[in-house]
């Protein structure tokens, strides 16, 4: 996150919406984005594991990134994705309220977030980068998937 | 000459001479006389040496050569086999394997001349009353000696059949003074690429003559579909030992025996090669008997009455005795195979599924094809599967020796005995399984194996004896380390255990014997009073048993104190396709493995009986505790209670326990897959499939749900 601030690289984030915030995905983590499909529960499971997918014949856990980051739930709508993230050569669908489009930010627009144990969302923030048009927190996805605390 | 592309080859086959070597050495110290067994050590010897020369290890090839010296004098029964001689050999073979691994990661053989064990070597040569130089002469003109009536017995050529054409163009060359001669050439057996000799051979004889005819066929010597041996009908205007000699000037070429044609007989010749047939096997098989004491190869080869046209397959038999004609396949081709059929079974399941959804057309046809393609997905599963299959014997192999090491080194007497070594598993699992026995063994000669005082005092005998046995068992292969030994102890166990400050004592109370023993699997605990070498440090069975569960398998315990105790590895046969039960839970589908269940009931309510709290059923005189699924998978239960309940009979060694599930789909052939490590880690789900209609569906692990 040092080398953010330091070096002026364009980094491309996929720009998504969870209430009315908006957060940016690095690109380079993002496989896919398909639609809401059929999710198979899984039981036993952390609340926040929705089940499995059966993306082109591989069976991909999904995540809801609402209560990850402990929000409610709300009904399922037609804008809802999933989002097929690769990490480590493991596949992992989130599901988003909404994608909206790829956003360019360079480094130095990024602004640092500091950690605290209270916010749940800021905990998973690896900065807020400043795009043309508005804010979008960018999400540590590596802290998304590593995080157990949910 | 570049030998790169033969290292592979190099690596695998030295592998297996000296897996070779260290069975027969062993076998050797329980019986020093046993011909068989020195002449079979004394053949791999060889062959390792002549595969190290080849490759230009000159270390290894020194080191091979001192050791075939030795057993050359143990073959002539110059030197009695003793146990500090058969102690310096298993030397010798850590000292190859060592070169061995430097040659795997480096390509080159390292720098360790092993100088003591080459002089330990020697020293047990010299030993003998006669000095050593002519034992060497001796020995070699002795080979010779072997080697050359065995080619004067053979002289092949003669079964070659002259048919008319060639006797015609034979007859015209000998107007014009050419001789036709027939040579049988013999390649060294320790040549690796016989099919470039005998190139070599078949270009030098053109540059001298005409090839009229060759036994096997151009073709086959070409596809090195021959032993160490063939022959030429051959037509040439120069000298016979010149014909000799530009042959044996070729490398790796052993010797080339032959004579004229001689075609005044011709006829004669002809009726006689029915019976000169007959002698001809006859003759194979006499020398064969005759050769039994010094050449191991022949003396196994069946002194069968395989018609002599068939030299070439008998001499085949005769050549390779023991080892598999394998196929090294890359495992990585046979895993794209393996999803292919994967890829075609989903897909005939989605067939199946539309099938279904069609209402009210004729689609009689469309059936029978479904079931055409279920048939051929089935076979194609079942053959790759197969090629995937390899018997538990590479790896168990290793083991004897290593009991006889620690023998030595804990100074107990003990014995190890085998079964079912030819018992199969998928490749991947034997690959995996050897370092789980291997400390269940080590663990059975270290803490189960009392001394030998104390087993006297029990008036067990002196030898502790350790059991290795592998057997199949339904779908699952079973292997069972077992040890006549100690047992163990439970008190003890639960007294390390508090000490430990694992369980306190209230709770060691009221624990079971299965429960404590349980205990022994945990991370860092070890009963053994004394940290030895061989095992107590703590890391061991929690290994095992994770390394077990990472295969699909389980392992359980049996044990009684001063008796002895038993390890029981299961381990499902396939890993990646299995026959599943498919059931509705709720309103999800699972499927669960064919293999666990038993039977199916149908169980009224009112059957079910209350002991301790729990839930049983009496089926049959056996009381079988139930397990509702829709609880365990956190689903609401069914309102309707007056229907009978389908139970699944669900067996895991010999408890049973009966699963109740909402409804029955039927069977099916699934294809597992992986979960990902993100998707929790429940014990109760083995994987996920996913179905015709593209849904995914879990599989439920019966043998966790017991």
């Amino acid at each position: 996150m040092e080398e953010l601030a330091i070096t002026t690289e364009v980094t491309q984030y996929i720009k998504i919406r969870i209430q009315d915030e908006y957060f940016g995905i690095d690109i380079k983590y993002v496989d896919n984005i398909v639609r809401m499909q059929h999710i198979t529960r899984v039981p036993m499971a952390p609340s926040y594991i929705k089940g499995v997918i059966n993306l082109r014949g591989e069976v991909i856990p999904v995540f809801s990134l609402r209560l990850k980051m402990g929000l409610e739930e709300i009904e399922e709508n037609k804008s809802f994705r999933i989002i097929i993230l690769k990490y480590e050569g493991e596949s992992v669908g989130i599901i988003v309220d909404e994608v909206r489009e790829v956003a360019n930010v360079a480094s130095n627009d990024v602004e640092k977030v500091y950690h605290n144990n209270t916010d749940s969302i800021q905990n998973f923030l690896s900065g807020v980068g400043k795009t043309e048009n508005g804010l979008i927190s960018l999400l540590d996805i590596v802290e998304v998937l590593n995080d157990k605390a949910i | 000459m570049d030998v790169s592309q033969y290292l592979d080859i190099f690596i695998d086959e030295t592998k297996e001479h000296l897996q070779n070597l260290n069975t027969h050495i062993l076998s050797l110290e329980q019986d020093g006389e046993n011909m068989d067994t020195i002449n079979e050590i004394f053949r791999a010897a060889h062959s390792l040496k002549g595969m190290a020369g080849t490759m230009g290890y000159k270390r290894m090839q020194t080191l091979t050569h001192d050791m075939e010296n030795v057993f050359s004098e143990v073959r002539n029964g110059a030197i009695k086999v003793d146990s500090d001689m058969i102690d310096l050999l298993f030397k010798c073979l850590d000292a190859l394997e060592e070169y061995l691994a430097t040659i795997q990661e480096t390509a080159d053989e390292g720098t360790n001349d092993n100088e003591p064990l080459i002089k330990g070597l020697n020293d047990i040569l010299n030993s003998k009353n006669s000095p050593k130089a002519d034992d060497g002469k001796k020995e070699e003109k002795e080979e010779k000696i072997e080697e050359k009536t065995e080619n004067k017995l053979q002289e092949k050529w003669k079964d070659i059949k002259i048919d008319d054409s060639v006797k015609t163009v034979i007859e015209e060359g000998m107007k014009k003074n050419f001789k036709a001669y027939g040579i049988t050439v013999y390649i060294q057996e320790a040549c690796l690429l016989k099919a470039a000799r005998a190139f070599l051979v078949f270009k030098a004889l053109e540059d001298l003559g005409e090839v009229l005819l060759s036994n096997p066929s151009a073709q086959d010597i070409e596809d090195e579909s021959f032993e160490f041996d063939f022959s030429v009908i051959f037509l040439t205007d120069k000298p016979f030992d010149q014909v000799i000699s530009a042959i044996k000037y070729v490398s790796e070429i052993e010797d080339a025996v032959g004579s004229e044609v001689v075609f005044g007989e011709e006829k004669e010749a002809e009726e006689e090669a029915a019976a000169s047939e007959e002698k001809a096997s006859e003759e194979q098989t006499l020398p064969a008997n005759t050769e039994s004491k010094p050449a191991p190869s022949k003396s196994s080869a069946p002194a069968s009455s395989a018609a002599s046209n068939n030299n070439a397959v008998e001499k085949k038999t005769a050549g390779k005795p023991v080892v598999n004609r394998t196929v090294r396949v890359d495992i990585e081709k046979l895993d794209s195979l393996m999803n292919l059929v994967s890829e075609l079974i989903i897909s005939k399941n989605s067939l199946v599924s539309v099938a279904g959804s069609v209402v009210g057309t004729s689609n009689i046809s469309f059936n029978e094809q479904i079931e055409y393609l279920e048939s051929v997905t089935t076979n194609l599963h079942e053959s790759v599967m197969k090629v995937r299959m390899v018997p538990i014997e590479n790896t168990v192999n290793k083991f004897p020796r290593m009991i006889r090491d620690l023998s030595k080194k804990l100074n107990k007497k003990m014995e190890l005995y085998m079964t079912g070594e030819d018992t199969e598993l998928d490749r991947t699992v034997v690959d995996e399984i050897g370092d789980p026995l291997m400390h269940l063994l080590r663990n059975s000669a270290d803490h189960g194996l009392e001394s030998a005082e104390i087993r006297a005092e029990r008036g067990k005998p002196e030898v502790g004896s350790i059991y290795l046995d592998a057997y199949q068992d339904g779908n699952n292969v079973v292997i069972e380390v077992r040890d006549d030994g100690n047992g163990i102890d439970i008190e003890a166990v639960k007294n390390k255990a508090i000490e430990k400050g694992k369980i306190t004592k209230e709770q060691a109370e009221v624990m079971s014997d299965k429960e404590v023993i349980d205990l022994l699997f945990q991370p860092s605990f070890s009963t053994a009073k004394v940290v030895s070498d061989v095992s107590g440090r703590g890391v061991g069975l929690d290994v095992v048993k994770s390394k077990i569960e990472a295969l699909s398998g389980e392992i359980e315990v049996k044990t009684k104190l001063g008796e002895g105790s038993t390890f029981i590895i299961r381990l499902p046969l396939t890993l990646a396709i299995i026959q599943a039960l498919m059931v509705v839970v709720g309103d999800e589908k699972y499927a669960i493995s064919l293999g666990a269940i038993q039977t199916i009931e149908s169980i009224s309510s009112s059957d079910i009986k209350k002991v301790q709290g729990k839930e049983v059923i009496n089926l049959r005189g056996a009381v079988i505790p139930l397990v509702r699924l829709n609880r365990i998978l956190e689903l609401e239960d069914k309102e309707d209670k007056s229907q009978d309940m389908i139970v699944l009979i669900a067996k895991k060694g010999d408890r049973f326990a009966g699963l109740v599930v909402d409804e029955l789909i039927g069977q099916m052939e699934i294809v597992i897959k992986p979960m990902g490590k993100y998707a929790g880690s429940c014990k109760l789900i083995s994987g996920a499939t996913i179905l015709g209609d593209g849904e995914v569906a879990l599989i439920l692990d019966a043998n966790a749900l017991i």
